[in-house]
Parts: structure tokens; sequence; C-alpha cells
């Protein structure tokens, strides 16, 4: 005789969903979190993580040399405000590299009517993808400025630690993040392709640095001493530097100093604004 | 027409005019719970009105509403409630169905367990098994068509909008999608309107039928209305077809002859009599019979006499 079933599979059916269902605000928190996690190549190929990785490994390396020589020599190497001057290519190719991976692949293949079918709106998607890449921009910045700090730390240099400077730098950092991201989503986002999308951020970055560096020589060298700094404030980098020595009081990274630091604050609010009304200007239309 | 309380959604005058185009001209229609077929030439509006419906595009005048939500402020309240497969592609393809269906889930509001475990239990349903942990680059059009319908259908919405969904379809492929829909509509308990530009392949799933033109309404009517008083049934005998039909025109009955065939109308108010009739006459007469079948007035040609009965400007 045969032993008595124990268990027994039911087909139930199609069951309905009584769940919590929750707000907007945590599906632009979820989308945000994915995108973020996307930056770093998290939850993706194997390939798709080996840039960001790269970058980020390249980051740090300068943090190390920094604390080994304290270590060792007693001598501090890099400032914390200069940080992200120092490695802006670096920071520059990140932007590039990861923004379109955010904005064009829902473009191109046509996501977005998806998203926009559901409780989130377009503000809300640009709101989220914005955050992503700012936080991303920022741990980028904050993390080796942090390691080296708490290096300080622990090698005890002589004198007192440089605490504001390490502050001022983290809130350049943000500065940065802010800026970078709004930029790097507002070029990305106007082609679906994403190569298109990196050669455009590039391009933008070796632009602005190459114009400003070469205004700034022939203002040099056609004796306009006091307009030479303006043209500085063309890189992005030594715009956020130029902010970040007004409202931290950080030494600037460059050797004579940048124009009145309101003018720098307000050229930089003038800047994100603009890209934030382009990238909702551009997602009213792809939504329509 | 089939509504219950609340119609799923009712339109009052609706026009869209775009520039180049009116997509929707004066356009009052409703439907009820169930499987409504919104039928249409390429061209005809549907879309426009899809989008009208989830709160997406301000019509130029007029109003409409889901669920008894009005689409002009209530946009995000209905997005809530509705689902919606596109007509277009719409999914990336270096992501697996799970990890977009999941990720659609959270972007509808589920928690991230939640949304796991509706995921799997609606690609399931949709008939996608191992595949669905692959990247969606490599699927086929019939798994694309699954995958699209289950992230519209994944946070267990009461109404969803299928736009095309048997487009790019082989005949098997579309008979399965049909079938699927058929069963979302009556099994899931949630209320479709799908789309089509083919109305025979709609009267097999529909409970009701719309039909849109140049943007504006044709006609729209419940599928049994018509399909009712089309009835008929087709008798073939091997001899003695004259005889069979003399008797049946003496009970009462309405008897075509076309070629071989008999074909005799169904009672409206009594379908019974008309099938008894038939096999006793069939009987009495010590006939053969060769053929006995139902057949069902195709709705496509009912729109077909319509359409020409009352011309469209």
């Amino acid at each position: 005789m045969t032993p008595e079933p124990t268990a027994v599979i039911h087909d139930i059916g199609y069951r309905h969903y009584d769940g919590v269902r929750l707000g907007r605000g945590r599906a632009t928190l979820a989308l945000g979190v994915q995108s973020l996690r996307g930056v770093f190549g998290l939850g993706r190929t194997i390939r798709a993580k080996i840039m960001p990785l790269l970058l980020v490994a390249i980051m740090l390396m300068p943090t190390v040399v920094s604390i080994g020589v304290m270590a060792l020599a007693k001598q501090r190497v890099m400032p914390y405000p200069g940080y992200a001057v120092f490695m802006q290519a670096v920071i520059a190719i990140f932007l590039a590299a990861q923004s379109p991976y955010l904005v064009a692949p829902d473009l191109r293949f046509r996501v977005l009517p998806l998203y926009l079918s559901r409780p989130l709106t377009v503000t809300d998607y640009v709101l989220a993808k914005l955050t992503a890449l700012a936080v991303a921009l920022f741990g980028l910045l904050a993390v080796p400025l942090t390691i080296q700090f708490v290096g300080e730390l622990l090698v005890d240099l002589p004198g007192p630690p440089h605490t504001a400077d390490y502050l001022g730098a983290l809130g350049g950092a943000v500065l940065y993040a802010v800026l970078l991201s709004t930029v790097g989503i507002a070029l990305a986002s106007f082609t679906p392709r994403r190569g298109l999308g990196v050669a455009s951020v590039i391009a933008f970055y070796m632009f602005t640095a190459a114009v400003s560096g070469l205004f700034y020589a022939v203002l040099r060298m056609s004796g306009h001493d006091s307009a030479a700094p303006w043209a500085l404030l063309l890189n992005p980098f030594f715009l956020v530097d130029s902010v970040q020595s007004a409202l931290f009081g950080t030494a600037p990274s460059t050797g004579d100093g940048y124009p009145p630091g309101i003018a720098s604050c307000l050229i930089l609010l003038a800047v994100i604004a603009l890209a934030v009304t382009g990238v909702l200007l551009r997602y009213r239309k792809a939504a329509s | 027409m089939t509504a219950s309380a609340t119609p799923c959604f009712a339109t009052e005058g609706l026009t869209k005019r775009f520039p180049r185009v009116t997509a929707l001209d004066d356009l009052t229609v409703a439907a009820g719970t169930g499987v409504t077929g919104l039928v249409g030439a390429n061209g005809a509006g549907k879309s426009t009105l899809i989008k009208i419906l989830l709160g997406l595009l301000p019509p130029t005048s007029g109003r409409a509403s889901v669920l008894g939500l009005d689409t002009a402020g209530q946009g995000p309240e209905i997005r809530r409630a509705v689902g919606y497969m596109p007509e277009h592609d719409c999914l990336p393809p270096d992501m697996s169905a799970t990890e977009f269906v999941v990720h659609m889930a959270q972007m509808s509001g589920l928690p991230r367990t939640a949304a796991r475990e509706r995921a799997a239990d609606t690609l399931r349903h949709v008939g996608l098994d191992e595949e669905r942990y692959r990247p969606m680059g490599g699927y086929s059009t019939g798994m694309r068509q699954r995958v699209k319908l289950a992230q519209a259908l994944v946070h267990d919405p009461k109404l969803v909008f299928l736009d095309e969904p048997t487009n790019g379809l082989d005949p098997q492929g579309r008979d399965e999608m049909l079938a699927l829909i058929r069963r979302v509509g009556t099994e899931f308990g949630i209320s479709v309107l799908v789309t089509s530009h083919l109305l025979g392949e709609l009267e097999r799933v529909c409970d009701h039928v719309i039909v849109i033109d140049g943007g504006r309404l044709l006609r729209s009517s419940a599928i049994r209305e018509f399909t009712r008083a089309e009835q008929t049934i087709a008798v073939e005998v091997e001899e003695g077809q004259q005889r069979l039909a003399e008797r049946l025109t003496a009970g009462g009955e309405t008897v075509a002859a076309q070629g071989r065939l008999l074909t005799v109308q169904v009672s409206a108010d009594d379908p019974g009599r008309t099938y008894d009739a038939v096999r006793d006459a069939v009987c009495d007469l010590g006939l053969s019979l060769l053929r006995l079948e139902q057949r069902r007035g195709r709705i496509e040609d009912i729109f077909k006499e319509s359409t020409a009965k009352e011309p469209v400007a």
C-alpha cells in the first residue's frame, strides 16, 4: 500500500495584492537607490562594474600615497581643499562614463512611459536621477578625503589636525556633486545614445578646461592681470574651488586667487539653475 | 452596456487636437467591468485616448474619468490603480525580466519584498519560466509581450490598458496572448481595455467593443447583444434538403438554403426550441445528418454593415 501523501500542491490561481502601497516619495527613493547602485555597477554585469570600480581605485591612490608619506616622512603632501582640482580629470571621466548610464537607456529603450504611467512624475524621475549621481560624486570625493583625514589623525602629525580644511573640502564636495551631476545629466539626457552622451560630457569638460586655460594665459600675457582670474571660472572645477574658498575660507588651488566670491557663487547658482531647467524641459518634451 | 455602478472609464465630449491633426473628436463613450475592446485603424486615436485616460495628456475639451476618478485632477490616483502596457517596445535589454518587473513593482509603490513576490507570481501567470532570469535582449517577441503584460499587472491594478498586445505575434502567439487577456479579465478579476486594429481577434475575448474611426465613435455595444441576434445553425443532410426545409418552415422556423447547407435562425427568446425542431425533423424524416453546427455571426460583418449605413464624415 502506498503511504498517504503528506504534502499536496494546490494551484491557488491568481491572488490579489492587499498589502501596503507606498507613496510617490518611496517610489522615487527606490528609483534613486537603484540608480545609485547602478552608477557603481552594482546589480549590473561584470563589464559595467569595471569602469566605476577602476576610477574609484584611482581616486583612492593619492590618499594611500598621502597617508604613507605622512606616516613615514611626517609631512603633509596634499591639502584637502585642492583634492578635487588635483583629481579633476578622473572625476570628469567618472561623470562622463556614468551620467549617460542613468538617463540614456530609459530614453533609448522607451522605458520612460512605464515610469510615467505610474504615480511618479517627470520631476520625481529627474530628482531621483540627479540625486543618485550627486550622491555618487559626493561619495567619490568624500570617501578618499575622509580616509586621509582618519589617516592624519592616526599618524598624529606635529601640530593640530587640519579639521577646518577637511570640513571645507567636504562642503566643496557637496558643491562639486550638485554642479557636476546637474551638468552631466543635462548633457547626457539630450541624446538617447549612451556613447554620444559619454562623448558630449567629456567634450564639455575638455572644452571648458581648454578655453579657460587659454583665456587665462592670453589675458595674463596681454597684461590684463585683473581680468585673468575670471577666465578660470569657465572651468567647472575652478568655479567650485573659488566658491569653496569664498564660503569655507579654504586656500585657492591656483596661485593668484579668484574674482570676488559673491560673483563665483552667483555664477555657480546660475549654471545649476540653467542645467536643472534644461533637464526638466527635456523631460517634459520626452514625456509628451 | 455591461456597466456596474461606476463605469471603468467614461468620456464626455472628449476632443484632442494636435497642431496638425484632430486625434479625438467629441468622443462620448463608457465601458463597464470586464474586457472591453477598442478597435480602430492605425491613427484612429486609440493611443491618444489611453494617454488621456492615464491623465498624462490634457484633452483640448471635454472630460474623462477612470474608475470614478477625474483625469484632469486625479491623475496620480488613477495611475496608482491602473496598469499600462504600451504598444512600443519598452524593455532594457541588459536587465532580466525578474529584475525589471520587481523594479516596476517598486515604482508602483510596492515594498521590495512584496515586489519580489508579486513579480515572481505575475511572471508565472503570464507564462515565463526559467528564461525570466536571462537578459531580456535575447527574448522573442512573444516573451517580450509577456513581460510587458507582467509589468502592467504586477501591482494588481483594478484596470489595465493594453495597447495593441498582439502586435508582431505569430498566429499561435496571438491566440496565447488573447487567451491570457481573457484570463486577466475573468480569472484575475481585473478589467481590461485592449486596443487592436483587428476586430476579428477582439470578438473572441471581449465583453464589449468600442469602434472608433478618425477620433469619432462608430459604435459601442456589448458583444452578446448582436451575436445573440445573429446566431444561426447550419444543417447539412445527405438527401432531402428540400423536405427538411419545408418541414422546418411549416414549424415556424426561419430557414435559408446556402448551397448544400441549410441555415436556420435560432429563436432569440427560446433557443432550445429551434435545436429541438431540427432534431425532431431530421429524425422524423429519416434523413442522414452530415453536419450540424453553431454559426456565430462575425461582428466584423456587422460593423461593416453599420459603417456602410452611417457614412462618417
